[in-house]
């Protein structure tokens, strides 16, 4: 196998064929990234779902003193927190909970804040200024109306947070997002296919006379088909390559530095969810380049 | 060398067979001519050596091999054994004659080196070692198709074959080059060429198979182009 003489080819391929061959790159570059991106989206559901799906929590927050929600009139007081936890303890949908103190909860807040503004004299908020609060861990986190309902109308019940209410749409927003690059990159990697095969065509119709006498002389199948499938695979590495890129770039000032900085309460995907997406364009790439090439090599260099 | 045993070849399509129940013998290093007049069958009896295509029935024995039984990865192994010239030379118009000839075994992976030293002594074999330089299209049409014997003996194949090699050449070109071929075929190369050139013929006096549309009419050890009835 004289390796000389398909680089040879592959260069004056490539040449020959320059618009064609960025078409096919290009198109390759899109699908792929969407194709990317909706691995990225989907990966960020699941990363979302697991923390927020599984082990989805019910904040019952307690009535402070000088509450401004209308179903506190006065701090809670002790015997309402205990007929509260009874509710609570005594519900079927319930599988653990504790109670979080004011401090526990002034903890948190300078957690995410950082300590220094609630310091000393002029601090903004002090332990009295938080809520007491029960974190209720569901049995099944699609059963949660009965305690729900149980819990909302006791006295000293400030209200009660579901974060599926907020979480629930960003979820499905996700998906929807996903399926339609999912979708988009679909059309796309069949214009990418029927290039592919056009770009094919051309080539063996341009180097017919050559395949022609190769045939005749002997030549291995491989031997006439490897100028092709090295095409294929500098076009679908371009490709690959690209999209890799815009993902990266994505990964990086999207989400790294950007989403996951401003809002903290999701569990961003980072560089191990892109070195997923990225294995599989990687396989995907090759795969759209090179099958057309196996199947319509087999066709013009039939021996 | 190469054997038919009844074979008969259909085109699809209506139309009677191209071959029809052909039967062959030739031995090593015989000198055949295939003649007939245009639709007899020739050029399919060709192709079904090649491989080209295969017998509706009957067997193709080349080299002691059925080469319609061949696996499709084993058919470059055979045609290697078979070099091949056609009426329209099939040169490659932006390689050079040298190039052209080299080709031939670049393309079935030969060294270097040996390519090197072949090639200008197969030139000089067809008497244009002093226009390994030039491209086909500065050549006449003799010359082109001296070019095509270089390319198609240079990795001296047991057998050549050729389709109406003269066909486009006059007739002192044509003498030319069916010297050339019968100093290929005093090397013990088996020769089997179809022609419907009747001058070519008589004037070899070779084994002549004659088909008449897909039948062997006539199978004579020495032979002129026309049989008896003029
Ligand atoms: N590829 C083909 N498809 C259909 N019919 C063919 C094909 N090749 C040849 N034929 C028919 O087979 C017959 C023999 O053709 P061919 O072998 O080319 O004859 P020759 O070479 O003696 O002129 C003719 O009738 C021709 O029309
Ligand atoms: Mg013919």
């Amino acid at each position: 196998m004289q390796l000389r003489h398909s680089f040879t080819e592959l260069r004056q391929g490539l040449r020959r064929n320059v618009s064609m061959h960025i078409a096919v790159v290009l198109t390759l570059f899109v699908s792929l990234t969407l194709v990317g991106f909706g691995a990225l989206l989907n990966q960020q559901a699941a990363a979302a779902a697991d923390q927020w799906g599984s082990e989805l929590q019910i904040t019952v927050y307690l009535c402070r003193d000088g509450d401004d929600n209308p179903s506190c009139d006065a701090e809670v007081t002790e015997p309402q927190k205990q007929a509260v936890q009874d509710v609570v303890e005594d519900s079927p949908e319930v599988d653990t909970w504790y109670l979080e103190s004011k401090e526990e909860a002034f903890e948190k807040v300078k957690d995410l804040y950082g300590d220094e503004r609630f310091e000393g004299p002029d601090a903004a908020l002090t332990a009295d200024d938080m809520a007491e609060s029960i974190w209720i861990t569901l049995e099944d986190p699609n059963e949660y109306q009965g305690i729900t309902s149980q819990v909302v109308g006791l006295p000293g019940v400030a209200g009660v947070q579901d974060l599926r209410e907020v979480v629930g749409p960003i979820l499905s927003t996700i998906d929807r997002i996903k399926i339609a690059s999912w979708a988009i990159a679909g059309f796309l990697v069949l214009a990418a296919l029927l290039l592919v095969a056009n770009t094919i065509r051309l080539a063996a119709l341009a180097r017919r006379k050559e395949i022609g006498i190769m045939r005749l002389v002997g030549a291995s199948t491989l031997y006439i088909a490897l100028p092709f499938l090295m095409e294929a695979l500098v076009t679908a590495f371009l490709g690959v390559a690209l999209a890799a890129g815009a993902l990266a770039a994505l990964v990086k000032y999207g989400i790294i530095d950007d989403l996951s900085s401003e809002l903290e309460f999701i569990p961003w995907i980072g560089w191990p969810e892109y070195g997923v997406a990225v294995a599989v364009i990687g396989i995907l790439g090759p795969v759209l380049t090179v099958l057309p090439t196996l199947l319509l090599t087999r066709k013009y260099i039939k021996v | 060398m190469i054997r038919f045993e009844k074979v008969t070849k259909t085109y699809p399509g209506p139309g009677r067979p191209a071959l029809d129940n052909v039967s062959i013998d030739i031995e090593k290093g015989e000198f055949v001519f295939l003649v007939g007049a245009s639709g007899s069958g020739k050029s399919t009896a060709l192709r079904l050596v090649l491989r080209e295509s295969r017998p509706t029935s009957g067997r193709v024995h080349v080299a002691g091999k059925e080469v319609n039984r061949l696996a499709g990865w084993k058919v470059p192994r055979l045609r290697r054994q078979i070099g091949t010239v056609f009426q329209d030379f099939r040169l490659l118009s932006n390689k050079t004659v040298s190039e052209n000839v080299a080709f031939a075994l670049q393309v079935i992976g030969r060294p270097k080196d040996e390519i090197r030293d072949v090639v200008p002594r197969t030139l000089e074999l067809v008497g244009l070692q002093d226009k390994g330089d030039r491209l086909p299209d500065e050549l006449s049409g003799g010359e082109q198709q001296r070019v095509a014997i270089a390319r198609a003996f240079v990795n001296r194949p047991m057998i050549l074959i050729a389709d109406e090699p003269t066909g486009n050449l006059d007739p002192t070109t044509s003498a030319g080059i069916m010297n050339l071929l019968d100093r290929i075929n005093a090397t013990g190369t088996t020769v089997l060429m179809a022609t419907h050139d009747n001058s070519v013929v008589d004037q070899m006096q070779k084994r002549v198979i004659e088909l008449d549309h897909g039948r062997v009419t006539r199978d004579e050890a020495t032979g002129s182009y026309g049989s008896e009835v003029v």
